[in-house]
């Protein structure tokens, strides 16, 4: 391959890992925050998709960035509502119910979809500034994959600023380490719990949201979502957003690999790569052991 | 009524006093529900009616009570693992739909007869088990969880992807059946059969010494360990039969449907069993087979008048777990308890 090719390869595979990254970083928060498996993510990071669609429509030609806010703050409000009205009644209960719980919200959100965005795939354009291409050498690449890959490593940044260098994110730490004693330091932790899964929504709505230019949008991409991201928190260490990165960007670079060299087989090798990570090493790359 | 499963399980270490707190409230309802007349009662009760349905029911309706027989086998067996077990595996359709292929597959390729590969089924569903269950047991809780839903997703994509041997997206489909059950009441009479067969091997498997041990390292896995009972062994056993008993499951749908499909092993297809089990009740034997009996009438009553099952049932379930931990079964043994107290305090 010639050097722009393999540039080319290369940055759709960062595309592709992009979106995968923010949703699998909500996705690791939360479960790190919380110990919860949330299967209703894959709903938010479709929603967040399917809102921007609306959005854009309805205010034809309008503006691609305001939706991109709207969808990912009114995902993050959902977020803080499921949280508020469901999940705080189970915390108390054993990981199945916790599990059975988001199961139920995700069959729920599915039928809901169906209603308001109904069967048809659905698509949306990238926002005029960013519809033309940028060139590498001989090829072209689309100037609004640049972005989401700008996009990726901006929350990336913004996550790791939020955990390590605020109040906010020195407390989700401590909840981690010893929520009780948290609570008895005076820290409001139901409160910190409805934010840190509020912040996990709006991360899975953004995802979608961005990803929307990307990829058609239908029923079932809250499942096929869902199990990407769950690999790819996996295999960076459930409740580690920097391993979620690592493992955005392996999976992605698996896919290409796989695609070019064994077509058809590439999600098997994904999975196997999954199951190797839990079995060997449940911790994944950069995780912490489950105490 | 006398506690069976706490009884044994508890009865090395009863000399110990952290003994006397062991036991709480949800021991006791657990240990409740096991018993012999709550499992035989209602399951010879239910047998006799089920078998006079062909005389009552139309065939739409036949048919929906004959898929939620096979559903509930489904159910009872990866109820062994997820009730009885504690272990949450997100990866039963993998075995559902493993006992399916054999037949679809055996047919498509080799021509096989139905019933050589209606024996095989089961004990192929048994053989990938002990191969996932050896990897997948190594992790516990949450891990054990994920790795099995990785394991089902690994089964998913490859029957998916292979299309020239297993038909792909479109799955496999033809006349599958022998003459024999192509007849939709005799099709039904041997789906009755196998499902209450099942059901009893399942039942008398948890009240084995086997079954209260699974249930004992559910309880307190560390205690059973310096017992010196081999957890691991005893899981993996766990993993097996059930394994074995989701693929009869899925031969079922063979019989139900003539046809195998790569959705029966996606994860989606994993989650029913356990919401089924949740649902009707996870401590007692026949709860998951009642959730599933609501699952498929429910399905049936709500999508004839407007389309939308899965917002209901996930309704439903949100409802249940959130107010009655021991799922509809749970509430029954409860209104039959405070029934039997009234009676008594009546007579007196």
């Amino acid at each position: 391959m010639t050097g722009p090719n393999v540039i080319v390869t290369f940055l759709s595979a960062m595309t592709e890992a992009s979106s995968l990254f923010i949703a699998a970083a909500g996705l690791t928060l939360v479960f790190g925050a919380m110990r919860i498996i949330n299967i209703a993510h894959g709903s938010f990071f479709a929603y967040g998709a399917f809102l921007v669609t609306t959005l854009v429509g309805a205010s034809a030609g309008g503006s691609f960035w305001l939706a991109l806010a709207v969808a990912g703050l009114a995902v993050g409000a959902m977020g803080a509502a499921v949280e508020v009205t469901v999940l705080r009644r189970v915390y108390r209960r054993d990981h199945l119910v916790q599990l059975v719980v988001t199961y139920a919200l995700f069959l729920i959100l599915a039928d809901v979809a169906l209603h308001l965005w109904g069967t048809q795939a659905r698509s949306v354009r990238p926002p005029s500034m960013l519809s033309g291409s940028v060139a590498i050498g001989s090829r072209s690449f689309p100037a609004y994959d640049l972005f989401a890959i700008g996009a990726a490593i901006v929350t990336g940044l913004a996550m790791w600023a939020l955990l390590q260098r605020t109040a906010l994110g020195w407390r989700i730490r401590a909840a981690v380490e010893d929520p009780e004693l948290l609570a008895a330091s005076g820290t409001n932790v139901p409160l910190l719990y409805t934010t840190v899964f509020s912040i996990g929504g709006l991360l899975a709505g953004l995802a979608g949201a961005i990803g929307s230019p990307l990829q058609s949008i239908s029923p079932g991409l809250d499942a096929s979502v869902l199990v990407s991201a769950f690999i790819v928190a996996v295999i960076g260490g459930l409740g580690s957003v920097a391993g979620a990165a690592i493992g955005a960007v392996i999976i992605s670079l698996f896919d290409t690999a796989g695609v070019l060299w064994a077509p058809g087989w590439e999600p098997a090798f994904i999975y196997l790569a999954m199951i190797a990570v839990l079995a060997l090493r449940p911790s994944g790359l950069l995780g912490t052991a489950e105490r | 009524m006398k506690p069976p499963a706490s009884g044994r399980a508890a009865r090395p270490g009863a000399s110990r006093p952290a003994e006397a707190r062991a036991p709480g409230p949800a021991s006791a309802a657990r240990g409740r529900g096991m018993n012999a007349a709550v499992v035989l009662g209602p399951l010879s009760a239910a047998v006799v009616l089920l078998a006079l349905m062909p005389a009552l029911l139309p065939t739409a309706s036949l048919l929906n009570l004959q898929s939620a027989l096979g559903l509930a086998l489904f159910a009872c067996a990866t109820n062994l693992l997820v009730g009885y077990g504690g272990l949450v595996s997100f990866g039963q359709g993998a075995f559902y739909g493993i006992g399916a292929y054999v037949i679809a597959l055996a047919w498509l390729h080799w021509q096989a007869p139905f019933w050589a590969s209606f024996i095989v089924a089961p004990f192929a569903g048994a053989a990938m088990a002990l191969l996932v269950g050896l990897v997948a047991l190594r992790a516990r809780r949450l891990y054990f969880a994920l790795l099995t839903l990785a394991f089902s997703q690994l089964f998913y994509v490859v029957v998916l992807q292979q299309t020239g041997f297993t038909g792909g997206a479109n799955g496999v489909f033809g006349t599958i059946l022998p003459p024999l059950l192509s007849d939709p009441g005799h099709a039904y009479y041997f789906t009755l059969t196998v499902a209450v067969l099942g059901l009893l091997i399942l039942w008398r498997i948890t009240r084995s010494p086997f079954g209260m041990t699974l249930r004992a390292i559910r309880e307190n896995r560390e205690r059973a360990e310096a017992l010196g009972v081999n957890v691991f062994a005893h899981q993996l056993m766990a993993f097996v039969i059930a394994g074995g008993f989701c693929a009869l499951a899925g031969t079922l749908f063979v019989v139900l449907d003539q046809s195998a499909n790569p959705d029966l092993l996606n994860w989606t297809q994993s989650g029913y069993p356990i919401f089924m089990a949740v649902l009707g009740g996870q401590f007692v034997f026949l709860g998951p087979a009642l959730g599933a009996l609501i699952y498929e009438q429910g399905r049936d009553v709500v999508l004839a008048s407007f389309s939308d099952w899965q917002l209901v049932f996930g309704l439903l379930l949100l409802i249940v777990v959130l107010f009655s931990p021991d799922g509809v079964a749970g509430l029954l043994v409860r209104g039959r308890d405070i029934a039997r107290r009234r009676l008594r305090s009546l007579r007196r």
